[in-house]
């Protein structure tokens, strides 16, 4: 299902970070079949995200979310389709050629490097952009726009608590300032209160900076409150995409493949 | 008490070319998991091309700077070609490989040189020391070796903390799946790594060559006890490197200077034996688990 707030708002058509033949795009996935060895995944799926939005990838475990998200960001290589990003195919590129491309992937389990600081975690992350300056003025921003950091700079990531990982790996991540943002299962282990949170800075990033961002997410609810738009996913292929509204108001297909 | 002093200094000189060899070994495991059996080989045949410029230009440290400088050219020439085929196989593989690079590399060392055993210069003197009329055990030489590769574990350490290379290192080494999602740029780092382990071998090898003599099978000796020392201070941490090699260095000399020097091998034996024991990961290793 095409998404029919694309026909209301011709501004969301302009492009915002150079996109492609496929128009509006900032991501735009084509036809994607991946998996693992002998076993497929991902089943012919294809996603369009328009820039300076989020897009919720629901469905039970075992759907394919995560294999989308691997094989956008490069970890799982497909076997067929195209991934395309400000217009360039990056399918079958190596990961570290497509997070320098602009696409930033938070994996599951969050991926702090414990045995580093909270600061050379973040250091790190911005180690692609070319110069000095530029580095030293994405860090001030990250402590600027997360002060849980700033406050725990110089401390082992590894006595960080569960919500403030994830703060880290989603400041680290946009350390590169990357076009889009792929977070994998962002409110897993995470207490209530602190889910909210995480979503409600997601929101927020989205709003102040137009990052365009791919949330997979088990916790559909929160997901769908804070995304333009959904797609579900079921045994690796889309069974239903639609404004995120429409989803979250669909009962049958809450109650058949989102758990609420 | 004199002896003890002798046996304690000349066995911090020696336990310094461990801790180099070690290192070589920590920085290559830490970043491919691979051991690299052809270090010692590797760190022979620089001390060879030093021998060549020293006896061309007739100038000592000419010949050492080139061996450090073939060092860093021979590790990440030998990654880029040889390992990177094997680094995402199972570790088998680059075990083979390591062991065929040794056999290689001090078969050449043979076609090139010949087998006989040739004479290396040492930077400084050899006399030893003697301090208000006590004997230290050491030479000027040996406290140069000391110095020198105390000097360089310390320059690496600084490289480590302070700089963007040394964090992608670093990064690499814990967690190269992450790193690569960041942009890091894992094959350069990955060839980094194997230069820096060359240029540490190529110091242990000029280093400690005046007293083995060279010839092809000549650091055979010297890496199994620098594998040791990196097995004892544990194979990740390169300041575990360090201390295990001065700490069989120490206990060695000891060993070879009360018992005998027949039980030096039986004592290197014991020593990885105790560490394996009560220790397995290494006295100096970071952790015992790895949160992901």
């Amino acid at each position: 299902m095409t998404d029919p707030a694309a026909n209301d708002t011709p501004a969301n058509d302009t492009p915002v970070n150079g996109t492609g033949p496929n128009g509006a795009a900032a991501l735009a996935v084509d036809g994607i079949v991946s998996g693992y060895g002998g076993v497929t995944v991902l089943d012919g799926v294809s996603v369009s995200a328009r820039p300076g939005t989020i897009t919720a990838v629901l469905g039970a475990n075992g759907a394919g979310k995560t294999t989308l998200l691997r094989t956008i960001s490069g970890v799982v290589k497909p076997r067929l389709g195209r991934i395309l990003v400000g217009g360039a195919d990056l399918a079958r590129r190596r990961p570290e050629d497509i997070a320098r491309a602009g696409v930033a992937h938070v994996p599951e389990g969050q991926g702090v490097i414990t045995e580093l600081t909270v600061e050379e975690n973040l250091r790190l992350g911005a180690l692609s952009r070319g110069d000095r300056a530029s580095r030293a003025a994405a860090l001030s921003d990250a402590y600027r726009r997360f002060p849980v950091l700033a406050e725990r700079r110089r401390r082992a990531a590894a006595t960080l608590s569960g919500g403030e990982r994830q703060i880290l790996v989603i400041a680290r991540a946009l350390m590169a300032a990357p076009r889009v943002l792929l977070l994998d299962e962002p409110s897993l282990g995470l207490a209530p209160r602190m889910v909210a949170q995480v979503m409600d800075l997601i929101r927020r990033l989205r709003d102040d900076t137009g990052l365009t961002v791919l949330l997979v997410e088990q916790n559909a609810r929160s997901a769908l409150g804070i995304a333009d738009q959904g797609l579900v996913l079921n045994l690796g292929k889309v069974v239903a995409e639609d404004d995120a509204a429409s989803l979250a108001a669909d009962v049958g297909l809450r109650r058949h493949y989102l758990g609420f | 008490m004199e002896e003890f002093l002798q046996f304690t200094l000349g066995g911090v000189s020696t336990g310094m070319i461990y801790a180099a060899i070690g290192l070589s070994l920590v920085l290559i495991w830490r970043g491919t998991r691979i051991l690299n059996f052809s270090q010692g080989g590797m760190a022979m045949f620089t001390t060879y091309v030093a021998l060549t410029v020293i006896n061309h230009t007739g100038n000592y440290w000419a010949g050492f700077g080139v061996a450090l400088a073939a060092g860093l050219v021979l590790g990440a020439v030998l990654e880029r070609l040889v390992i990177r085929p094997v680094e995402s196989k199972p570790p088998m593989n680059g075990v083979i490989v390591t062991i065929g690079l040794l056999i290689f590399i001090e078969g050449l060392a043979g076609i090139i040189y010949g087998a006989q055993y040739r004479s290396f210069p040492p930077a400084f003197s050899i006399t030893g020391l003697r301090v208000g009329g006590v004997a230290l055990g050491v030479s000027w030489n040996g406290v140069f070796t000391a110095v020198a590769v105390l000097a360089a574990a310390l320059a690496l350490a600084a490289a480590f903390r302070y700089t963007s290379v040394g964090l992608r290192l670093r990064a690499t080494a814990f967690n190269p799946a992450v790193a690569r999602l960041l942009g890091v740029r894992i094959g350069r780092v990955l060839t980094l790594g194997w230069a820096l382990a060359g240029l540490f071998g190529a110091l242990a090898g000029v280093l400690v060559t005046p007293s083995t003599f060279l010839y092809p099978n000549s650091m055979d000796s010297i890496f199994v006890l620098g594998f040791t020392a990196a097995v004892i201070g544990g194979l990740d941490s390169p300041a575990g490197a360090v201390a295990g090699g001065l700490i069989l260095g120490v206990v060695l000399a000891y060993a070879g200077g009360y018992l005998g020097s027949d039980l030096v091998p039986l004592f290197g034996l014991a020593a990885l034996a105790v560490v394996l024991m009560l220790r397995p990961s290494g006295l100096f290793s970071v952790s015992a688990t790895r949160r992901v």
